[in-house]
Parts: structure tokens; C-alpha cells; sequence
């Protein structure tokens, strides 16, 4: 079972540090306004909430307070055995 | 004192494996060079042919049953192994998950789309398709799929409710589309040559479109798409082309005193049915003295009808009233087969398939045993 490596997301809005040719990857800067929306299940009425950071760890339509993260975007490789 | 021939009794008893109420008697085979004085037994291909023979008790597309008799025990299990291990076929191999929101984890799905068998058209599979082999370098992974050695396959599933379904209605597959996949929903994609060897009739399907690989419900979805490869059934027993391939010994009833009346029937009861059938005694039996018959004609007697149904539960030696009189025993070199295909292969073709293996494996080994002692 075999699943590709974990790579750091870099939205479209994170700003990078460190420009130069030989950067590491640098750690997501969740300081940024733009980008920091993250989407969650409610685990009551499974409606998509999305959350700021900071914002109450809250359902926006029934207020419950258990949210489950997404599943990945990414294509996941296995093999049939 | 010079040596006697064999009986041609004495080279029955010779090959029969003794069933006792407790014990297994003469397991192994006694003709080889040395064991009787005076007599040759070594092997000899003029000989094997005279004495071997195969028998088709049934030849369907899914289950094969046949004998071979005459032959050694070694050849029969190599025959059985390379069936069950050795003959390739198409599987899933790979697959790749978009999505899977469903209850069922990627890698038991992976597992589950693994094990299902397909078919497809003979030519193509068995003479078109080659091996596929992982490129030790992973950054040529991409560079290996090929017609020839891989076939696409996807899965794009997407359960949702049935606006139609009747009020009331319980049913989750009434109640929603897709609530239900099966192997059936799974979508041939083929590449290159491919549809010149699986179309129409020839492509690439599950034997069993039936098969239930995971259950969803509205809002749930299955995304993916698979790579298939041949592989052999000592890798995966998912590349196995055999539910099962396996084989016993010809069974032996020996009445050796008759078996009359009620305990003609009590002992038809001891074996299957079709095994023991009942008969009259003739009065020709009858009057034979010394028969055991004297005086019995117009009863009931047990006589062996098809010993092939047995399946030698010794049942009837643990009444006293048949211990003296019935031998039990297998036929050492009658191998009576059962091969059930999973699809790929016709069942028949599987053992011929064997038949070929085995003697592309002796060559092979020939040519090495040449090489060492040049
Ligand atoms: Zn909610």
C-alpha cells in the first residue's frame, strides 16, 4: 500500500519567503487574509462549512460544534492487494 | 528358485492404498527398480503409454472433471500446483483513487476490485498481452504501460436520491440511484490495438457482473480508474485461474462376502447415493455352492454400482456386521480432477495449459543440466 508523499499545499494566495534558487519549501503562512478559508463537514447536518482562521469551530447553519476535515483532492495510488 | 511372474490379481492389490476403520495401509507406491526380485520396474515411456490413460467425467466453462490413470503421484500434484500457481492471468493490479467518500476504505476497495475475475477474448489475452514489469527506476513508471501489457479500466460512481421512488418506500436501491455497485458499473478503456482484440463479445468484462464491491448513499461518490496486468497465481492468488483445482484417489469397494437383505439397504445407507445399488440374487447364484448365495434367491443383495461417488466416510466400518466383509482402498495412480475456472480460461484449457508448462519447465531445466556438465 503504497501512498505518494506528503507534499505542503501552497495556495494560489500564500506568499513565499526566501525567493532565492535553493529555498527549502517554506511552511504555509497562514498569516495571510487571502487563501486561509478551509472547508469542513458539519458532523450533524453534514452541510460544507467554511471556517477562517480564528473563527468559532462552529456549524454556521445548526451550530454543532464537531467538524470533520475533507478528504484529500489528490489522487491516492494502491495497489489491488 | 526361479521367480514367478506377477498375477495379474497380485498387480491390482499392488496399487491399492488400504482403508482400514483406523489405519491408512501401503500409502506408498512400490514400483520402482529393486523392490520386487526378479521383476524390472524401471521406467519406461513405451510402457507409461501402454498403461495411461484420461477420462472426461464432465467439461463445462467453469468446472472440468477428468482422470488420469496410470500416473505417479508427483506428476498429478505438479499438474495441481502449476494450474492453482503458474498459469497467468488478467487482474487488476493498480488502482488509483480520486475519490472515495463511501464507508469503504480506499485500500480494502483496492483489495476487493483486485480479487474480481475478468474475461475477454481468448486471442488477445493469451497471445497478445504480455508481462508487465515495475521499472526498478520509479521515474519511468510512466514509460512502462504499454497496449501490449496493460489494460485501463474506471469507475465513476455517484449515488443520489431517486426523486421518483414511492412515498414510504425502504428500499435503499429504490430509494436512490447507484445505491448499489457492482461489478458491472466498472468501464473498459482500451488503448492502442486493444479493440481489435476485445470488442463486442471479446472486451474486457467481469465474469460475474454481479459481484457487490461497495454500497453508497446520496451524496457519496467512488472515482477511480485501474490499471490491469497479467500476473500468476504464486505472486496473488487474485492472478490464480482456478477457484480451486484439486484431486482425489479413485475409490475402492471390495465386497468380499455378500452383503443380503435388510443389511443389503443398511449398508447402501453407509455410502452415498448411487454408490451401493441393490440386486436379486439369481438362482443361478444360488445354486453355486460355496457362493455364500446357497438358498438366497430372489433377496436383496449390495453390489458396488459407482465407486466414484464414494466418499470413503468409512461409515460402514463401524458396524460389526459389515467388518468381515468389505474392503475399503484407493487406486494409487487414478487421479480424478476437479478444475472450476474463474472465466478467463476454459477449465479444460487450464489443464492442457498445465500439460504445457510442465514440459516447457523439464526443457528448460534439460538445456541447464547440458550446460552444467559441458
Ligand atoms: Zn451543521
Amino acid at each position: 500500500m503504497s501512498r505518494e508523499q506528503y507534499q505542503v499545499p501552497t495556495g494560489s494566495g500564500s506568499p513565499t519567503i526566501g525567493t532565492g534558487s535553493f529555498s527549502a519549501p517554506t511552511a504555509r503562512d497562514y498569516t495571510g487574509d487571502v487563501g486561509g478559508v478551509m472547508y469542513y463537514m458539519c458532523g450533524d447536518c453534514a452541510v460544507r462549512v467554511p471556517l477562517e482562521k480564528g473563527a468559532p469551530i462552529r456549524c454556521q447553519k445548526c451550530g454543532a460544534r464537531v467538524l470533520y476535515k475533507e478528504r484529500t483532492k489528490r489522487m491516492v495510488q494502491f495497489e489491488a492487494r | 528358485m526361479p521367480h514367478k511372474p506377477p498375477t495379474k490379481e497380485e498387480l491390482e492389490r499392488r496399487k491399492i492404498v488400504g482403508i482400514r476403520d483406523e489405519t491408512i495401509t501401503d500409502v506408498s507406491c512400490s514400483d520402482f527398480p529393486g523392490h520386487y526380485p526378479g521383476e524390472d520396474h524401471s521406467w519406461d515411456i513405451d510402457a507409461f503409454r501402454r498403461g495411461f490413460s484420461v477420462e472426461f467425467h464432465q467439461n463445462d466453462r467453469f468446472e472440468a472433471s477428468f482422470s488420469l490413470i496410470g500416473c505417479d503421484a508427483s506428476i498429478a500434484n505438479a499438474f495441481r500446483r502449476i494450474m492453482i500457481a503458474d498459469i497467468p492471468t488478467l487482474a487488476i493490479e493498480n488502482v488509483f483513487i480520486n475519490n472515495n467518500t463511501s464507508v469503504i476504505q480506499d485500500e480494502v476497495l483496492a483489495h476487493r476490485l483486485g480479487l474480481i475475475p475478468f474475461q475477454g477474448g481468448h486471442e488477445g489475452l493469451h497471445k497478445f498481452l504480455k508481462w508487465w514489469r515495475k521499472p526498478t527506476d520509479e521515474a519511468q513508471m510512466n514509460n512502462s504501460y504499454y497496449d501490449f501489457n496493460t489494460v485501463s479500466l474506471k469507475l465513476e460512481v455517484q449515488c443520489e436520491h431517486n426523486d421518483k421512488a414511492a412515498a414510504g418506500e425502504t428500499d435503499p436501491t429504490k430509494l436512490y440511484h447507484h445505491a448499489h455497485v457492482y461489478a458491472r458499473d466498472i468501464e473498459f478503456c482500451p488503448v492502442g490495438r486493444q479493440d481489435r482484440y476485445f470488442s463486442g463479445a471479446d472486451a474486457i468484462a467481469p465474469v460475474n457482473p454481479d459481484i457487490l464491491i461497495a454500497k453508497l448513499r446520496p451524496g457519496q461518490e467512488i472515482s477511480l480508474s485501474m490499471h490491469m496486468h497479467k500476473g500468476v497465481g504464486s505472486d496473488h492468488a487474485k492472478f490464480s485461474p482456478v477457484a480451486t483445482a484439486s484431486y482425489r484417489l479413485m475409490p475402492v469397494i471390495d465386497i468380499t462376502r455378500p452383503i443380503l437383505g435388510d443389511d443389503a439397504e443398511k449398508f447402501a445407507r453407509c455410502f452415498p447415493r448411487g454408490v451401493i445399488e441393490l440386486e436379486k440374487v439369481t438362482k443361478k447364484e444360488a445354486g453355486q455352492k460355496g457362493s455364500g448365495y446357497e438358498g438366497h434367491a430372489g433377496e436383496l443383495k449390495a453390489v458396488v454400482a459407482d465407486p466414484m461417488r464414494d466418499t470413503v466416510s468409512r461409515e460402514c466400518l463401524r458396524h460389526d456386521e459389515f467388518k468381515d466383509k468389505v474392503k475399503l482402498g484407493r487406486r494409487r495412480d487414478h487421479f480424478i480432477y476437479l478444475v472450476e475456472s474463474t472465466g478467463q480460461w476454459e477449465s479444460d484449457a487450464i489443464f492442457i495449459e498445465a500439460v504445457a508448462h510442465l514440459k516447457k519447465r523439464a526443457l528448460d531445466l534439460e538445456k541447464q543440466v547440458k550446460n552444467m556438465v559441458r
